[in-house]
């Protein structure tokens, strides 16, 4: 999979490439504009996270040349902006997913796996990981094949660690997802500890081996081994 | 644009003065026709009596028509007898005036003679054939009237200047004061917003105008003054977790550590850097409050839904605290909120009710309709908020006690982002608490369909 970062900020644009090239992507950066439109040019990439403001060439301009021509490669846009209408205004260009700087680095690799599986039927009845066991339309969780009982909140939760699994979750991500809260000021992240510690009760206390893990400042993640 | 004087001094002396001018101008010429008019008839009346007294006489005793000249006011007469010229006075001689044989179309006009003088002459039949021509001299009438007009066209630039003096010196005057303000509002500025405008007398113009700058500067003042700690104390929150991140970063490098220690020591140093984006979103919402530049996206809702989902989302931490959490809702009770604003109101409300109740506490939820408002109560049985605080707890950075930042307390940010949210939703907040008897917080709206849609935005 390839991905071209056009982002200003030296700094974070490197630290991006190094963070997805972990995550075995194919990644360039173009550090202005021009090199980034002139990079788009001569080659296709299956994914674009383009920064809004660039000194230059700026990125609603790159943008708007791009989607004349593509109207297919998913483009994520990083912006300091989080208005409304920036968004709105973002999205109407032809962008398919926004993000708000400071953003998670888990949150921006989901971001991309949501972009890159897009059109792809993964209507998965069942979810799991190692003994654990999801059935979406029965809503039961199984561990080593025992009934565990979740309340409806501990099951969405459960359903977006397993979604995600072997990726953080970052608490913003489950206060959106999960908690269907969309203004990033509200103090939910208190609440959300507690149900992961419920829910780690539940489906990994009495179990071995753990699966739910807390990944200090960042969040939380669910694999069979330790991050 | 036509070019105007700058100063109100000149334009007041200017408007003055023209609107005098004006007025003197009329005056004059009323005074000068009014005085014309009447000399004009006096001189009228005078020939008319002398008329008839001239014609008694040379009916009557015709040979006495020189004592007439010489006795009789009007020396300037002739008679014509037959169309032959019977008498005549030396005057009449004299002025060169005409010899009138017949009955002119008037009876009265005004002749020059040849000097160059005006007569008024008046000529009717005094008798079978006898043709009298009176006369009288214009002139002296006409001396006076002159005067009159030098006089007028003379004493009206002197008085209008003696008069645009005057009013420049008297606007001088009263316009002092303003001057005064002036120099006084020139040396105001940030650095000395206490300073305020001398009120002389509060009754007047000027004196209203300096109070009302004085207490523009009191408002101005105190805007400053919360802008001011507002910097202070968001610096100072900004900087606590800054200085965290710094003194962890820098520790953990000296220390040479292990791969699994650096580990922590970076999701340490995370975590605080989520303190800090925290703390930028929650600021973010509140300045585009200020700026107003978030529109509350109204939509008519049912409060009681969202007070039930949100104080279900929350009871697990009321939970972990051994809290009861109670519920008594009364609903549908619709509104017309922003779902998202007023979910993050009441998540701050909740969040600080269950913070600062102990273990064992007890929050209550109420909603219920009061006529024609919705009210949503959060009642707690917590430390409470002792008097003398006041509406001061909704201010930024504001916390009841110093002591309660850190692990318990927020930011201190929480109410004043919820009675944003609730006011830009048309709503408000009441609250009473005590020491020691708990706080409780009634977001009050007005309900949907009664509601003032006008301030909809």
């Amino acid at each position: 999979m390839n991905i071209l970062i056009i982002e200003d900020e030296k700094k974070l644009a490197l630290a991006l490439q190094k963070g997805l090239e972990s995550e075995r992507y194919d990644v360039e950066v173009a550090l202005t504009g021009e090199d980034g439109f002139f990079r788009l040019c001569s080659r296709t990439f299956d994914l674009i996270i383009l920064d809004l403001m660039l000194p230059g060439r700026d990125g609603t301009e790159i943008l708007r040349t791009l989607r004349k021509t593509d109207s297919l490669t998913p483009v994520l846009i990083l912006t300091a902006r989080d208005t409304v209408e920036d968004k709105i205004l973002g999205l109407d260009l032809g962008a398919d997913d926004y993000l708000v700087k400071p953003f998670a680095f888990p949150e921006l690799t989901a971001r991309i796996r949501a972009l890159l599986r897009r059109g792809r039927n993964d209507q998965a009845a069942k979810l799991g990981l190692a003994d654990l066991e999801m059935d979406l339309l029965k809503r039961t969780v199984l561990r080593a094949n025992r009934a565990v009982p979740l309340t409806a909140k501990e099951f969405d939760l459960l359903e977006c660690l397993l979604r995600n699994q072997g990726h953080v979750v970052t608490r913003e991500m489950l206060t959106r997802d999960v908690w269907k809260v969309t203004v990033r000021a509200t103090p939910l992240d208190n609440v959300i500890d507690v149900h992961i510690g419920r829910l780690r009760k539940k489906i990994d206390e009495p179990f071995l081996p753990r699966l739910l893990h807390t990944v200090r400042g960042v969040g939380f993640i669910l694999s069979e081994k330790e991050p | 644009m036509t070019p105007r004087p700058s100063s109100v001094r000149v334009r007041l002396t200017l408007w003055y003065s023209l609107i005098l001018a004006g007025i003197v101008l009329v005056f004059s010429l009323f005074v000068f026709s009014f005085v014309k008019a009447s000399l004009f008839s006096e001189l009228g009346r005078q020939l008319d009596s002398d008329f008839l007294a001239i014609s008694q006489a040379s009916f009557e005793e015709p040979g006495e028509l020189s004592d007439i000249e010489t006795e009789g006011s009007t020396q300037i007469f002739q008679i014509v007898k037959d169309g032959r010229l019977f008498y005549q006075t030396p005057a009449f001689q004299k002025a060169g005036l005409p010899l009138i044989a017949e009955l002119p179309p008037a009876a009265s006009r005004t002749f020059r003679s040849p000097s160059g003088d005006r007569f008024r002459l008046k000529t009717g039949l005094v008798g079978p054939g006898i043709l009298l021509t009176a006369a009288v001299e214009e002139e002296p009438v006409r001396d006076v009237l002159r005067t009159l007009s030098v006089i007028l066209l003379v004493a009206l630039p002197v008085a209008l200047l003696l008069a645009a003096v005057g009013g420049f010196v008297m606007a001088g005057r009263l316009l002092k004061p303003v001057a005064v303000i002036t120099a006084r509002a020139e040396k105001i500025s940030a650095e000395n917003l206490s300073a305020r405008l001398p009120v002389e007398n509060p009754d007047d113009e000027f004196g209203r105008l300096a109070a009302v700058v004085n207490q523009m500067l009191s408002r101005l003042e105190e805007a400053f003054e919360r802008l001011r700690r507002f910097t202070a104390d968001a610096s100072h929150e900004l900087r606590t977790p800054l200085t965290v991140i710094q003194s962890v970063g820098e520790v953990a490098l000296q220390e040479g550590l292990d791969a699994a220690a650096y580990r922590d020591r970076i999701g340490s140093m995370l975590e605080d850097v989520g303190r800090l984006t925290h703390l930028v979103d929650s600021l973010l919402t509140l300045t585009r409050a200020d700026a107003e530049s978030a529109r509350a996206d109204r939509k008519e809702m049912d409060a009681v839904r969202l007070v039930g989902q949100v104080a279900e989302d929350m009871r697990p931490l009321a939970e972990e605290k051994g809290q009861d959490l109670a519920l008594t809702l009364e609903g549908p009770a619709l509104i017309l909120a922003d779902e998202a604003m007023l979910r993050l109101a009441l998540v701050n409300l909740l969040d600080n009710a269950i913070k600062y109740t102990p273990r064992s506490g007890a929050i209550i939820v109420r909603s219920r309709v009061r006529g024609d408002e919705v009210v949503v109560e959060v009642a707690d049985t917590g430390l409470g908020i002792p008097p003398g605080h006041g509406d001061r707890i909704f201010d930024r950075f504001y916390r009841v006690e110093k002591d309660r930042s850190g692990e318990a307390g927020g930011a201190g940010l929480g109410l004043a982002i919820a009675k944003w949210a609730v006011g830009a939703n048309g709503g408000r907040i009441e609250w009473e608490s005590g020491e020691k008897q708990g706080s409780t917080f009634r977001l009050v709206f007005p309900a949907a369909g009664k509601a003032d849609k006008s301030n909809d935005s």
